[in-house]
């Protein structure tokens, strides 16, 4: 038999792997002294050793991959700023959560890292981490990085929600821009059917009626429906907030003030605001799929022309590389943002902003080793000298900047541009530590470009629209710690809430008695009292 | 009870035949000696990647400080056990659970077994293996991908099912966010995903028959029907047995995956399992003494149904495990 | 196997026929429209969502263009093979044994290995304690963190175990009177007609290690390092999450294309590897072994 060699080979090939194996084990714990000692020659006299940072942080566009080992960027910091820096990609989502996690239970965190979280609450994640001892205090980071600190660091919401007992733990990092979603409608659809932009709740219906039945695409088919959407966390989600505000009760939360703090389901006019959604649910005229369809699908389906109303993300509308395949399928619609529909309480709300931006914190392990200096020079770097290097790649080569001082990529090779999917890795810590929303930097993001049939799109018109509308401050609700039975409570919460608005219960008093009997019955009671106690505590609440 | 000294006592007598048994008993060892060596490099194996996990896993009685380490976290029994025994949705949650695995078991089990013995049967050479390859593809398929299909294929608005059923007259059915019709898109999902890939342990268990026995068989003009209750089926019967065996062991494994992609909230009362349950609290929030605790339940209830399952395989089929 | 066509075999191979493309037709509706969509152009994807029928002109291979393109896909490929390969061979080099020596009923300690194993099958510790061993190992960024953890699979010893059963003991006594050592049992006359189970539990390796991509994502930090299934998860994440990457489009292909040709891709090792599999399911099995 000849088939021994092969597992000669391959016992062989195991055999190398687990010496290797074993003969990193007692380097592990400390980062990396091999990189230190090829860097020692360079810097002979007496400049200190540099210092071994390890960051994780996520990617801005996570196809992309990190740099290369021979960016620019990492010499530059080692010899501005000391710092070796290690750079790892942290995965997004639930993937990223469980790594960070892992490493947490295992006492393994890295210097420096983002705070991850599936759920989209980092500061749950900074709190887990905190209360476990695994997170350094970084009070005495902000004096050591004024301009950062000036920038990125501006918001005392920001650093009180990232403060426990006293003590700042995390770097809040300014969150993208709030209020970015708004409610739109076909504007060529309703001026086909002849129809005024609803103002109300019955006006909404009644439009989405003609959508749904009329034929406003003119295809001769009934293939349309007059509101689209998806559930996108508890209760109705975000996606309907502008319905559920026409009754003053958008989100899971009353801030108004302590007298009336408590969940809004308490409302009386929650359940009118379930019948009025009920009511769109019999009609026929939401996408029977909104219960179970994912955000991607629900993106597809306005492109295909589905639906009239919808409630979107600016840039996730009209920034050019998504609003094209939707120009080119009907290159004479026209999606027009609306203001929120007063309903019959003379209530109005868009939605609720949570101002929820990524936190970065610095492990305790670190700061035991003396690198919390380090960080803060690295990071003082990154919004000084290294910021348009992270941000937009070098000066004449990959960006230039125009008479009017905008970032452009004019007269550039195109594959060189920072806008070039090649240069992608090289900025990938853009989004999470380097931009802060100053004005050329959006000018930048997001341009005006021009449609097939000549329109402008003007991105920031949408925003500006969208942040005029009458917002609830709901900042708060990052202070709110979900309950012990989380898992259960919020189910109970949420079925609920869905099932009166497909019709599974019907909304009745009696049902919705029985409805809050058993949220009471898993603690809603005990956890409104401990939600409003957080929110006093941190001055959000009066 | 007395105690006998007697020099020619039972007891004596019992440590002899003890003595002779033993040296016997090192003899089959002995003889088997090659065997023992075989098996160590896996039997260190198990003791250093699956015990080894397993000892940290401790921390299911443990309130586990990652600081404090795995041995060094306070001692709290059964807490977490309590915790999700009493969880507001527990009976909810088992009841889901085994529905979902039982009759993946009783439902996709069968329709394999046929699937493996028509492939077996088959005169068509090309076809066979065309049918063969075509059916296990499926199984790479990962959920995400397999929701796109079912939502054209179910969708109320415009999915074939519901097409079909508008055109003679019917009302549309939300199949995927339907209580009463969720469980059996879960099942019948999984059966069309997997069917095709569990074939193919059956198929290489027929290949593994005497082909002696089929030549007695066509010698005696054996109808083909009486061939496959005669031959086919007894000669897969210890492996059918024997996975039978196992999927008890993992009865309160229902496919974590397929539910967490198919389930909404709609449908929650019906697709919940217990595996989502604890991605829900465990996991997202970092209890995962919780999460290990809920692991070592479904491992006692494993355990109580594949000893009861070995004990009836035993005596009804002198199958058993052990 | 002996043909005798006899009316009522014959009328039973068109049932069996019948039956099985049946079975085929239902399979083959998801992989086609796994198919359609790799191939659907985006324009008309974004007019008219997933046709079942693409036009013979109307379809393109940028999905798969751009997913092979990529300037990591290279090295992702081949740390799937080194993975996959690897890891296979490991596998199977620990299970054979096991499965051979519980197949010995004689075995004294026998019901204490099955027990020792079948332990390890009931009870799961879960995500963290097997983290805290690897990396109290140092196997970040390692293979081996990949490949080890779950080198061994009970259920597939056991299956395998339960065919070596079934072979004749005739066989092993046969060759220890001419005075064959249990390796040399093993290696020169179980092997040889277990081919079918062998490449069986091998496939189910493979497949395995090959599809796998949470442990890489949680046990290797250097991307040099990521296989194939996370290059495709990163391409499709980043495709999803548009709205904060606000330049050109990296995509022109819809995510739902490249969701599609990405698992087209990764089948196409399978795809290749069963047939090739299937020859030794007909061949090399009991045939000839009882008589010599």
């Amino acid at each position: 038999m000849k088939n021994w060699k092969y597992v000669l080979i391959a016992v062989v090939l195991v055999s190398t792997q687990l010496l290797a194996a074993c003969a990193q084990e007692p380097a592990a714990p400390t980062a990396a002294p091999e990189v230190a000692a090829t860097v020692a020659p360079v810097e002979p006299t007496a400049v200190p050793e540099p210092v071994d940072i390890t960051l994780w942080a996520m990617a801005t566009v996570t196809e992309a991959g990190p740099p290369p080992d021979d960016w620019i960027a990492y010499d530059r910091i080692l010899e501005e700023v000391n710092v070796n820096l290690k750079y790892e990609i942290l995965p997004t989502g639930s993937d990223g959560e469980a790594k960070l996690n892992a490493a947490a239970a295992a006492n393994n965190l890295p210097d420096f890292m983002q705070m991850v979280s599936a759920s989209n609450d980092p500061r749950g994640a900074l709190y887990n981490l905190v209360q476990l001892g695994l997170i350094a205090q970084v009070d005495d980071m902000l004096a050591l990085m004024p301009e950062r600190t000036q920038k990125h660091y501006n918001d005392p919401l920001a650093l009180s929600l990232s403060t426990f007992d006293g003590h700042l733990y995390g770097l809040p990092e300014p969150p993208p821009i709030p209020r970015r979603e708004g409610l739109l409608i076909r504007k060529d659809w309703l001026d086909k059917l002849g129809l005024a932009v609803p103002t109300t709740p019955e006006e909404l219906m009644a439009v989405a009626v003609a959508f749904t039945e009329q034929d406003p695409d003119g295809n001769g088919k009934k293939d349309t429906y007059g509101l689209g959407g998806f559930l996108n966390g508890d209760g109705m989600g975000t996606r309907f907030d502008f319905i559920m505000g026409a009754y003053g009760v958008a989100g899971m939360w009353d801030f108004d003030d302590a007298a009336s703090f408590g969940l809004n389901v308490r409302n009386e006019k929650y359940p009118e605001a379930l019948a009025f959604f009920n009511s769109l649910v019999e009609a026929k005229v939401i996408d029977p799929d909104w219960p179970t369809l994912k955000r991607d699908d629900f993106r597809a389906r306005w492109k295909q022309g589905l639906f009239g109303i919808m409630w979107e993300d600016f840039a996730a509308l009209s920034n050019k590389s998504n609003y094209t395949p939707f120009d080119e399928n009907f290159p004479d619609a026209e999606w027009v943002p609306i203001p929120a529909p007063k309903g019959p309480y003379g209530d109005a709300t868009y939605g609720v902003y949570t101002g929820r931006g990524q936190i970065f914190a610095v492990s305790q392990k670190a700061a035991d080793e003396g690198k919390k200096e380090a960080i803060a020079r690295l990071l003082e770097w990154m919004a000084t000298d290294g910021y348009y290097l992270l941000g937009f790649g070098e000066e004449g080569v990959n960006f230039i900047i125009d008479a009017n001082g905008n970032i452009s990529t004019e007269g550039l090779d195109p594959t060189k541009a920072y806008t070039a999917a090649e240069f992608q890795p090289f900025t990938q810590m853009r989004n999470q530590l380097v931009f802060y929303n100053s004005t050329q930097e959006i000018a930048a993001r997001y341009p005006n470009w021009t449609t097939i049939n000549g329109r402008t799109m003007q991105p920031l018109t949408y925003l500006t629209f969208y942040q005029s509308q009458p917002w609830v401050d709901g900042r708060g609700i990052q202070v709110i710690l979900p309950p012990a039975n989380a898992a259960d409570f919020l189910r109970y919460y949420t079925e609920g809430i869905v099932q009166f608005a497909l019709g599974q219960k019907e909304v009745s008093d009696e049902n919705w008695a029985e409805y809050l009997a058993g949220l009471d019955s898993l603690g809603a009671v005990e956890y409104e009292a401990s939600a409003k106690q957080a929110l006093i505590d941190a001055g959000l609440l009066k | 009870m007395t105690i006998d000294y007697h020099p020619n006592s039972n007891f004596n007598k019992r440590l002899v035949t003890f003595k002779i048994r033993s040296s016997k008993l090192l003899n089959i060892m002995w003889r088997q000696r090659w065997i023992y060596l075989l098996i160590l490099p896996t039997v260190i194996y198990f003791l250093v990647f699956k015990y080894g996990p397993l000892w940290n896993a401790q921390i299911a009685f443990r309130d586990f400080k990652p600081l404090l380490g795995v041995f060094d976290s306070p001692w709290v029994g059964f807490k977490h056990f309590e915790a999700f025994v009493t969880s507001f949705y527990f009976n909810q949650l088992i009841g889901n659970t085994l529905i979902f695995s039982v009759a993946k078991l009783i439902l996709g089990m069968p329709l394999a077994i046929l699937c493996a013995i028509a492939l077996h049967e088959t005169w068509l050479k090309r076809f066979r293996t065309f049918v063969q390859t075509t059916i296990y593809l499926p199984h790479f398929l990962s959920w995400v991908i397999m929701f796109g299909v079912l939502l054209v294929v179910l969708s109320p608005g415009n999915g074939l099912v519901n097409d079909v059923i508008k055109r003679f007259g019917g009302e549309p059915i939300p199949f995927l966010t339907s209580p009463a019709h969720f469980r059996w898109v879960v099942i019948l999902s999984d059966i069309w995903k997997e069917t095709g890939w569990s074939t193919i342990l059956y198929l290489a268990a027929l290949l593994g028959i005497s082909p002696e026995l089929y030549e007695a068989a066509a010698v005696d003009s054996a109808t083909p029907i009486q061939r496959i209750w005669y031959i086919s089926l007894p000669g897969i019967l210890p492996v059918i047995m024997l996975i039978t065996l196992l999927r008890m062991g993992h009865i309160l494994e229902a496919g974590f995956n397929q539910i967490f992609v198919l389930y909404s909230v709609p449908v929650y009362s019906v697709g919940d399992i217990i595996d989502t349950w604890v991605y829900r609290q465990g996991v997202l929030q970092f209890q995962f003494s919780l999460a290990t605790a809920v692991g070592f339940f479904k491992g006692v209830i494993g355990l109580v149904l594949i000893l009861i399952a070995n004990k009836i395989a035993k005596r009804v089929a002198q199958q058993g495990l052990f | 196997m002996l043909r005798v066509r006899t009316r009522d075999a014959i009328a039973f191979q068109i049932g069996v026929a019948i039956f099985l493309s049946i079975i085929l037709f239902i399979i083959l509706i998801p992989l086609w429209r796994v198919i359609v969509t790799a191939f659907v152009p985006l324009d008309t994807y974004t007019r008219e969502g997933i046709p079942f029928f693409l036009a013979p002109w109307d379809w393109t291979v940028e999905a798969f263009r751009q997913l092979i393109t990529h300037s990591l896909f290279p090295r992702a490929l081949l740390n799937s093979f080194i993975i996959t390969g690897l890891g296979t061979i490991i596998s199977l080099l620990l299970t054979i044994p096991m499965a051979y020596g519980l197949s010995v009923k004689n075995l004294p300690g026998r019901n204490f290995f099955m027990i020792l194993i079948l332990f390890t099958y009931l009870f799961s510790p879960g995500l963290i304690p097997v983290y805290l061993l690897i990396t109290r190992m140092g196997l970040t960024d390692n293979f081996l963190a990949i490949i080890l953890p779950p080198a061994v699979s009970v259920y597939n010893t056991l299956v395998m175990m339960r065919f070596f059963e079934g072979l004749p003991d005739e066989l092993r006594e046969a060759a220890a009177l001419d005075g064959a050592n249990e390796f040399q049992i093993l290696w020169n006359v179980m092997l040889p007609l277990s081919k079918p189970i062998i490449l069986t539990i091998g496939l189910f390796y493979a497949v395995y290690f090959w599809n796998e991509f949470f442990t890489p994502i949680l046990y290797l930090n250097d991307h040099d390092l990521m296989p194939l299934p996370v290059l495709l998860r990163n391409i499709l994440i980043s495709a999803s999450f548009n709205e904060y990457v606000e330049y050109d489009a990296f995509s022109s292909s819809a995510l739902e294309s490249l969701k599609a040709a990405g698992v087209l891709i990764t089948m196409l090792p399978m795809l290749a590897i069963y047939p090739w599999i299937q020859r030794y399911f007909t061949k090399g099995t009991l045939v000839g072994g009882v008589k010599e």
